[in-house]
């Protein structure tokens, strides 16, 4: 549960992957960057109340320290790049159904062969040190993500061929190839930067507080930051939409959830910007003048295998795997019910692209059926079935770190015992895991083990395109298809998704694709975890639980009329 | 209660004093004290020790359910099904805990049987060669003495990885230092008897000495200092788990006291059936072996024999 520390900067710094995999790691992590779902949050969501008069000063409690919070020194996707956006502006902003929305742009066009995308801007914005925000900015921004590179903003812009400006509220941006995924993974994503501030700054990733580099549009501005302490936002009246409803926000940071807990019964915070763990969600919503926000949100706990290894490439070992392991069972033991079951088809059914006729089905007896049909029988009657002679026995790995995992991968070994497959939980370090699972976050280098209890963060189905690295075969594309997966129905399909413009064409494939995971089990989608943000309801009570992505958002701390 | 800081060979003049005073009045009573104390004290940890080791063998009787097994819902309370309530994942606590008395036990004795080893091996033959193997070797034992003895372990398990094995090396090859000091002391002042140099003069070789002579003469104080030491390693398993950086898949206290801390019964009032009993029966573990381990050094030591 803890959120690992002992990495500070690799987030970012190492490549986009290893941002993935930061948040992966850790069970509770909290979505990141940008999530399109339909519904709304469940069960207990917070109400939108009014909030009459702007609260004066609000604290609250995080896990670990974010840095200087700039775009090339904030450490982790949550809930360093939220803190980030509560000083910057996109050109989209996520609603709280997770839909992108116009923001610092008015609107967008795209050309019918889905290469340029013409963006007007909002008129009157102005930068927190008073200088007006223009098309420059954009076009800046755009260059000197693409020529500094130690950022993960870079390879949400790697697509763009050129922007130009056509005047000073609108802009073209051209890509080298048509990308759907365009508006979520970049212009909802990327933090806009002052030209006037950063032209100069030739180091970003070394960017002190003290110098000039936290200059945004957004609704905060950092004012102090005592390393491995604190942080102190104060609002930014001339917000363009409007002044926002906490004056001043004070962030402390604590050793761990147990610290957040304690500080929120003692009412030295009003609110937790960290998921608690399920377990606490009952006692602490028990307690007088605290509240629990919950929803949906898009991180995922999975059952690898190597199926590249015997006997996990037969097809009917990985679908007896899958029907033997019961998901509302491990939903409702381990997560207490604060979670959503997994689908087969991988895709949460809360996003907008699920395909809703991907069933999912626990049937022990036909999971049992299906293993002696392909002739995996328990010759010598010890309970294990063989495979050419051997106990079908596996290493089951699980990260030491992670007590939910560890549960996950403990209640796994006793579902595939029902069908004489024997998996012995291994709880080994998270770093040897994945230099196990995924050897220097790169899939064409291999992979050395039989199964394992692995996860993403939420940005890897905030793109629904992205079920395609899970699954396609080349490592270009399959760039975290760490089970070592090849179909060539699948690549197919992957290669159509990652060009197809048309909207409705698009979801068909995207549904295609589910129904092909769900059928040929390249994994086991376990579950995906609640996302529960404990606050005191009398302190503030306007927060936004967006969709797959928490409260921690800069609609939180908008009065209602100012959100899109 | 460790034996490093008792065995050092300044203590026994009032001792051999008090001895050579029979009837001196404070000190006769003081004797006779230390006598029945001494037994009563030995007692108490017998009977802690046995009840527990019972427990151990006896542990498929005695437990409700099968400590894997998922029998209610998580998180229960106390109640007349499940006398101590349920862990995360539904559990019952008690049978947990009576497992636990295996794995907690078999670590400590194990550890302390491979301390035994290592420590009396060293101290045999550091007291023996005492010149240059001696010297090398007690330097050795110094610098282990010497570094924070925590911090090494966890970085030895975090290094090692987590299993039943590494525990109770890493514990094992930690703790034997202060056996071989004492060890060693004794079989100093050994070598230095006559009927030793007799031995040499009739030309034995060192082994014979060594088998002979010294190993039976230092094995009575080896087996105090490994009942000491089993005290010690089952709170440093106990440690090692609870910080998660032993298996936690396996059934010990300390491991229940891991999921109850990350799971987070400290912050609720599980604490009282899920923490405590288990801290009592580590601290009732350690403090039989401690108080066994006390007993029986009074009586073998030479230096504190100071009753008889």
């Amino acid at each position: 549960m803890q959120r690992r520390r002992g990495t500070p900067g690799l987030a970012w710094r190492a490549g986009p992957l290893a941002l993935l995999l930061v948040l992966a790691g850790c069970g509770q992590a909290g979505p990141s960057a940008s999530v399109p779902a339909e519904t709304g949050p469940a069960e207990s969501a917070v109400p939108s109340t009014t909030p009459e008069a702007a609260v004066e000063s609000l604290r609250a409690g995080m896990v670990g320290d974010e840095s200087t919070l700039n775009p090339y020194t904030y450490v982790t996707g949550f809930p360093g790049w939220n803190l980030l956006m509560l000083q910057y502006d996109s050109l989209l902003q996520f609603d709280v159904n997770g839909e992108p929305q116009p923001w610092l742009a008015s609107g967008y066009e795209v050309s019918a062969d889905g290469l340029t995308y013409t963006v007007t801007l909002v008129d009157g914005v102005t930068w927190n040190d008073g200088t007006p925000f223009t098309a420059d900015d954009v076009k800046f921004t755009v260059d000197y993500f693409q020529a500094n590179t130690q950022s993960r903003f870079t390879r949400d812009l790697s697509g763009v061929a050129s922007v130009t400006v056509d005047a000073p509220n609108k802009v073209t941006i051209t890509l080298t190839s048509p990308n759907p995924s365009f508006p979520i993974r970049a212009l909802a994503d990327v933090p806009i930067i002052p030209k006037h501030i950063w032209e100069s700054v030739t180091t970003p990733a070394e960017a002190t507080f003290d110098s000039p580099t936290n200059v945004g549009t957004g609704p905060y501005k950092l004012v102090e930051y005592v390393a491995d302490q604190s942080y102190r936002f104060v609002a930014n009246e001339t917000y363009f939409r409007g002044a926002p409803a906490v004056k001043e926000l004070v962030l402390v940071q604590y050793a761990d959830e147990a610290g957040i807990v304690a500080a929120l019964r003692t009412g030295d915070v009003q609110a937790g910007f960290r998921s608690i763990s399920p377990e606490q969600v009952e006692a602490l919503a028990a307690a007088p003048g605290i509240d629990v926000a919950q929803g949906p949100e898009f991180t995922t706990q999975m059952l690898y295998f190597d199926v590249t290894k015997a006997p996990f490439d037969q097809l009917a070992v990985r679908q007896a795997i899958s029907l033997a392991i019961d998901r509302q069972d491990m939903v409702n033991t381990v997560y207490l019910g604060k979670g959503t079951v997994g689908n087969s088809g991988w895709t949460h059914p809360s996003s907008p692209f699920f395909n809703a006729a991907v069933a999912t089905t626990t049937d022990v007896a036909r999971a049992n059926a299906l293993l002696d049909e392909a002739g995996l029988t328990d010759s010598n009657g010890d309970g294990i079935r063989e495979f050419d002679g051997n106990p079908m026995s596996f290493e089951l790995l699980a990260p030491s770190d992670n007590p939910l995992r560890l549960r996950l991968a403990e209640l796994s070994r006793e579902m595939l015992a029902q069908i004489g497959i024997d998996a012995v939980v291994t709880s080994i370090e998270r770093d040897t895991l994945v230099n196990r699972v995924w050897p220097d976050f790169d899939v064409s280098k291999g992979r050395d083990y039989e199964m394992s209890i692995f996860g993403w963060s939420a940005p890897v189905q905030v793109d629904p395109a992205q079920i395609t690295a899970l699954v396609a075969s080349d490592p270009a594309v399959g760039s975290i298809n760490i089970a070592g997966f090849k179909n060539a129905e699948a690549d197919r399909l992957s290669g159509e998704i990652l060009v197809e413009g048309d909207p409705t064409r698009r979801k068909d494939l995207l549904g295609q694709l589910q129904a092909l995971v769900a059928d040929q089990v390249p994994f086991v989608m376990l579950l995906y975890p609640d996302g529960n943000y404990a606050y005191n309801a009398d302190a503030y009570d306007g927060w936004a639980f967006i969709a797959g992505q928490g409260v921690v958002n800069k609609l939180s701390f908008l009065q209602p009329d100012s959100r899109p | 209660m460790t034996a490093g800081g008792v065995s050092l060979p300044e203590l026994p003049e009032p001792a051999v004093r008090l001895e050579s005073t029979p009837i001196g009045a404070p000190a006769a009573a003081r004797g006779r004290l230390t006598i029945d104390g001494t037994t009563v004290i030995g007692l108490v940890g017998v009977v802690l020790v046995g009840g527990l080791i019972l427990t151990a063998i006896l542990a498929p009787f005695l437990a409700p359910y099968d400590p894997r097994e998922r029998v209610g819902i998580p998180f229960q309370r106390p109640s007349a099904l499940y006398p101590l309530g349920t862990n995360d994942i539904g559990q019952d606590l008690l049978s947990e805990l009576i497992y636990g008395a295996r794995v907690s036990l078999t670590v400590g004795i194990v550890a302390a049987t491979v301390a035994l080893i290592i420590g009396t091996t060293v101290g045999v033959l550091a007291g023996f060669y005492r010149r240059i193997v001696g010297s090398v070797l007690m330097r050795f034992v110094d610098i282990l003495l010497i570094i924070p003895f925590l911090p090494l372990l966890i970085v030895l398990a975090a290094y090692l990885g987590r299993s039943l094995l590494n525990t109770i090396l890493i514990i094992g090859v930690l703790i034997w230092a202060a056996t071989a000091r004492v060890i060693r002391s004794q079989v100093l002042s050994l070598t230095q008897r006559d009927y030793i140099r007799a031995a040499r003069a009739l030309g034995a070789s060192d082994a014979r000495i060594i088998g002979r002579h010294i190993l039976p003469r230092v094995l009575l104080l080896g087996i105090s200092q490994f009942v000491q030491a089993t005290s010690g390693a089952i709170l440093l398993e106990a440690s090692l788990s609870f910080l998660g950086l032993g298996d936690p898949l396996q059934k010990s206290w300390g491991s229940i006291l891991y999921w109850a801390q990350v799971r987070g019964a400290f912050l609720t009032d599980a604490w009282l059936w899920w923490v405590l009993p288990p801290g009592l029966l580590i601290g009732a573990a350690a403090l039989g072996f401690a108080l066994m381990g006390f007993a029986l050094e009074q009586r073998i030591n030479p230096q504190l024999r100071s009753g008889r």
